[in-house]
C-alpha cells in the first residue's frame, strides 16, 4: 500500500501583518501579564510546598517567550528550554500547565517528565530534555520536514545565551542555514547561565554574531521590549514561511530571581538586579498601552482580575488530580512493547 | 531456490523499496548521497529520488539524528546513517536523552518512528576508529530498539520493519557481511519481526547464542563440532533490545550448556545480560557454568593484523570453547 503525507490544510499564502491592531496589542498584553501573574503564583506555590521538585520562574524574560509564539499557526512546532513557561502561556490551556507542574495522573506527561517541562501534542509544543539547546536540534528537522513537504510552516526553538556554546546547538543552526529552513533561534541573553556569565561564554557582547560564522541572518534586540519582539519576529517568521531562511534574533533580556527557587543567585550584584527591573517588558508596555490610551486604568483592572480567576482555576484543576498510579510507571516505553513487571 | 544477493544489496533494497512505497521515508547522513555511502548501501538513491530525498549531511552526526528525530516528531520516516558505529557518539544526546525518551516524557503522547542505520564491527582490518561494536551503549537504554542481522534475508526484513516500527530503532549493518554473505531474498515485501530470536541450527549439547559475524563463525563453528560428535543448537539473536528470553531459555533448559558469543568488549557486554538471564531463570537446567567468548576487554580492536586476530573470537577459538564445555 502507498503511503503518502497529509497535505497542509491552510493555503501557501499566509498573511503576515507585522502591525498589530488595538485589540491584539491588548490581547497581548493580557499574554505577558498572565505569564507574570501565573509565575509568581506558582513561586508561592512552590514555597508553601504545594508540589514537588524544584520551579524554574521566567519572571522578567515574558516578552521574549510569550511574543514571538503569539500568532503562530497550529501547525508550527515550538521547542522551548525549562524556563519558556511564557511559549506554553501563549499556546497551551492554563489548566493543562498548571497540572504539568503539580505531576498529577491529569498532567500531559502523567507526572512523568519535571514539573517545568511544559509541553502539549495539541499545541504542538514539544515537551523539553534538560540537555541544553538540543530542542533547536529538534526544531531544526521539523523544519526539515516542512522544507521536504513544501509546508509554509514554521519551527521556533528557544534556549539562553549558554546553550549557544553547546556543540549540537551550532551544528543546528549551521545545518538550518545551509539548507534555508524556516526556522527561528530564538537566544535570549539574560547575563547568566545558571551562575555563569555571558563573558564566559562568548568574546563579544551580542550573540547575534552567532549566526555570521553560519552564513545565517541574525540581529540583537531588546527582549523586554514587547513590540520591538513582535515586530522582529513577526518579520523573521514571514522570512521563513517564504523560504527565505532562519533568522537568529538575539533578546537581551534578565530572568529577575534564581536559576531555579532553591538558588538565592548570590553571585549576581543587587544593582545589576535593580537596573533590569526597571526595565520590567510588562511595566514598559503597560506605560505604552496607558499613554496612548489603547488601554484604561478600568481595563487594566479588568484584565488582572479576570487572569486572577483563571490562574485560581487552574490551580484547583491541578491540585484537584491525584498521583497516577505507581505502576503507570512502566508505560510509554514502547507503543507495542510492554514492560514487565519486577517481581519483588 | 530463490534470487541470491549479498547482505548490502538487501539493505540498499529495503532503502529503494521503502521509500518508493512511502513518500514520508528519506535518509541523512555523510557521503551517503553524490557518493552512494563509502559501503556504496545507499547507491543510486539519491539519483533516483533526489537531494531531499537523500541528504548529504555535513560532518554533524548529532545533527543528523536529532533533525531525524526533529522530522519524526511531524510525521516523517526518517533513516539517518552513522557512517561508522564508532562516529555515534557526538549522536549520544540525540539518540539516548531524546529517541529514548521521548515517549516516555510525554506520557505517551509523541513518538519517534525512527532508524539509526550503524555501520559496524572488525574484522576488516579498519583498525580503532572503523572496527568498534558499541551496540552495549544502546542496549542500556530502555525506549530503543536495537536489532542486528546476520544474513540478507534478515538484513533487508528486519529494515523493513524498523522503518514502519513506531518507536526509535537502532539498526546496526555489520560490515564484515556486507559482501561476504550471500543468501535467498524474497524480491517483494517482507518484513521480519523485531523482537524474536531464531534457532538456526537444533542440536543437544550446547546452545550458542550470538548475532552478526560471530552468529555467522558459530554457525560454521557448528558444523565442524557436529563432525566431532558435539551437537551445537545455535541461536541467532537478531534483536538485541527487547530480548527475546523465552526462546534462549527453552533451548538452554533442552542442552543444559550456554555459550555465549560477542565481538564486543567482554565486561557488561549484550552476553553479560544473556547470561544473567540464564541464571537468574533456568539455573536448575544447566549443567556446567554459562561460558562467554568475547572481545578483549581493550578500547576497541587495534590496527596491526596480528592484533586484530588476537583480538577477535574466531573460529577456532569459538571450537576450543565448545568442547571445552562439552567436557565439563
Amino acid at each position: 500500500m502507498k503511503v503518502a503525507y497529509e497535505k497542509p490544510k491552510v493555503e501557501k499564502t499566509i498573511k503576515s501583518d507585522l502591525e498589530l491592531t488595538n485589540e491584539e496589542k491588548k490581547e497581548l498584553y493580557a499574554l505577558v501579564l498572565k505569564s507574570r501573574m501565573f509565575d509568581e503564583r506558582f513561586r508561592k506555590l512552590f514555597r508553601a510546598g504545594r508540589f514537588a521538585g524544584t520551579y524554574f520562574s521566567g519572571v522578567g524574560q515574558e516578552a521574549t517567550a510569550v511574543v514571538p509564539c503569539y500568532k503562530l499557526l497550529p501547525q508550527d512546532f515550538v521547542g522551548p528550554s525549562h524556563r519558556e513557561l511564557g511559549c506554553s502561556i501563549a499556546r497551551m490551556p492554563l489548566r493543562q500547565i498548571a497540572a504539568q507542574i503539580y505531576a498529577r495522573s491529569h498532567s500531559p506527561d502523567k507526572g512523568k517528565s519535571h514539573p517545568c517541562s511544559y509541553g502539549y501534542k495539541p499545541s504542538n509544543i514539544i515537551t523539553p530534555a534538560f540537555t541544553i539547546g538540543a530542542q533547536a536540534v529538534l526544531a531544526t528537522g521539523v523544519a526539515l520536514a516542512f522544507k521536504i513537504r513544501k509546508e509554509p510552516y514554521v519551527a521556533l526553538s528557544f534556549v539562553g545565551e549558554g546553550a549557544t556554546a553547546h556543540g549540537p546547538w551550532y551544528e543546528a543552526v549551521n545545518f538550518s542555514a545551509v539548507h534555508k529552513l524556516p526556522n527561528v533561534f530564538v537566544v535570549q541573553n539574560n547575563l547568566w547561565g545558571e551562575s555563569v556569565h555571558a563573558r564566559l561564554v562568548a568574546a563579544f557582547e551580542d550573540f547575534s554574531h552567532r549566526a555570521e560564522g553560519v552564513g545565517m541572518f541574525g540581529v540583537s534586540i531588546d527582549g523586554n521590549d514587547v513590540l520591538k519582539v513582535w515586530e522582529t519576529v513577526a518579520s523573521a517568521i514571514a522570512r521563513a514561511r517564504h523560504g527565505e531562511g532562519p533568522t537568529l534574533i538575539e533578546m537581551k533580556t534578565y530572568r529577575w530571581y534564581g536559576h531555579s527557587e532553591i538558588d538565592p543567585a548570590d553571585y549576581r550584584q543587587p544593582e545589576e538586579v535593580e537596573f533590569w527591573k526597571k526595565k520590567d517588558p510588562i511595566a514598559r508596555y503597560e506605560k505604552y498601552l496607558l499613554d496612548n490610551r489603547l488601554l484604561s486604568p478600568e481595563e487594566k483592572k479588568r484584565i488582572e482580575a479576570k487572569l486572577e480567576a483563571e490562574i485560581e482555576e487552574a490551580v484547583e484543576y491541578a491540585e484537584g488530580g491525584e498521583y497516577a498510579p505507581a505502576e503507570w510507571a512502566l508505560e510509554d516505553v514502547y507503543a507495542d512493547f510492554k514492560v514487565e513487571a519486577p517481581d519483588r | 531456490m530463490g534470487r541470491v544477493i549479498t547482505y548490502i544489496d538487501a539493505i540498499t533494497e529495503a532503502l529503494d523499496q521503502e521509500m518508493a512505497r512511502d513518500e514520508r521515508v528519506f535518509l541523512i547522513g555523510e557521503d551517503i548521497g553524490l557518493y552512494g555511502g563509502v559501503f556504496k548501501a545507499t547507491k543510486g538513491l539519491q539519483k533516483k529520488y533526489g537531494e531531499y530525498r537523500v541528504i548529504d549531511s555535513p560532518i554533524s552526526e548529532n545533527l543528523i539524528v536529532g533533525a531525524g528525530i526533529g522530522s519524526a516528531l511531524v510525521g516523517m520516516r526518517p533513516v539517518p546513517e552513522i557512517q561508522f558505529a564508532d562516529f555515534v557518539s557526538p549522536a549520544m544526546d540525540q539518540i539516548v536523552q531524546q529517541a529514548a525518551k521521548i515517549r516516555y516524557r510525554t506520557g505517551g503522547a509523541w513518538s519517534v518512528p525512527l532508524v539509526v542505520r550503524i555501520c559496524c564491527g572488525g574484522d576488516v582490518g579498519g583498525g580503532l576508529y572503523h572496527s568498534q561494536m558499541n551496540e552495549a551503549w544502546f542496549v542500556h537504554c530502555p525506549g530503543l530498539k536495537v536489532v542486528m542481522p546476520s544474513n540478507p534475508h534478515d538484513a533487508k526484513g528486519l529494515l523493513l520493519a524498523a522503518i514502519r516500527d513506531p518507536d526509535p530503532v537502532l539498526y546496526f549493518e555489520h560490515k564484515r557481511l556486507y559482501r561476504s554473505v550471500k543468501g535467498e531474498v524474497p524480491e517483494g515485501d517482507y518484513t521480519v519481526p523485531i523482537g524474536p530470536a531464531e534457532v538456526k541450527k537444533t542440536g543437544k549439547d550446547i546452545t550458542i547464542v550470538a548475532y552478526a559475524l560471530m552468529l555467522v563463525w558459530g554457525m560454521e563453528a557448528a558444523e565442524k563440532l557436529e563432525k566431532e560428535g558435539i551437537s551445537c543448537e545455535v541461536i541467532d539473536l537478531k534483536t538485541l533490545l527487547p530480548i527475546d528470553k523465552k526462546t534462549i531459555l527453552e533451548s538452554v533448559k533442552k542442552t543444559g550448556k550456554a555459550l555465549l558469543l560477542q565481538e564486543a568488549p567482554k565486561t557488561a557486554g549484550v552476553m553479560a545480560e544473556i547470561s544473567a538471564i540464564i541464571t537468574e531463570e533456568v539455573f536448575d537446567y544447566l549443567d556446567a557454568p554459562v561460558m562467554r567468548l568475547a572481545g578483549l576487554d581493550v578500547p576497541p580492536i587495534p590496527f596491526a593484523p596480528p592484533y586484530e586476530k588476537f583480538y577477535l573470537p574466531t573460529v577456532d577459538r569459538i571450537m576450543k570453547k565448545a568442547r571445552q564445555l562439552k567436557a565439563y
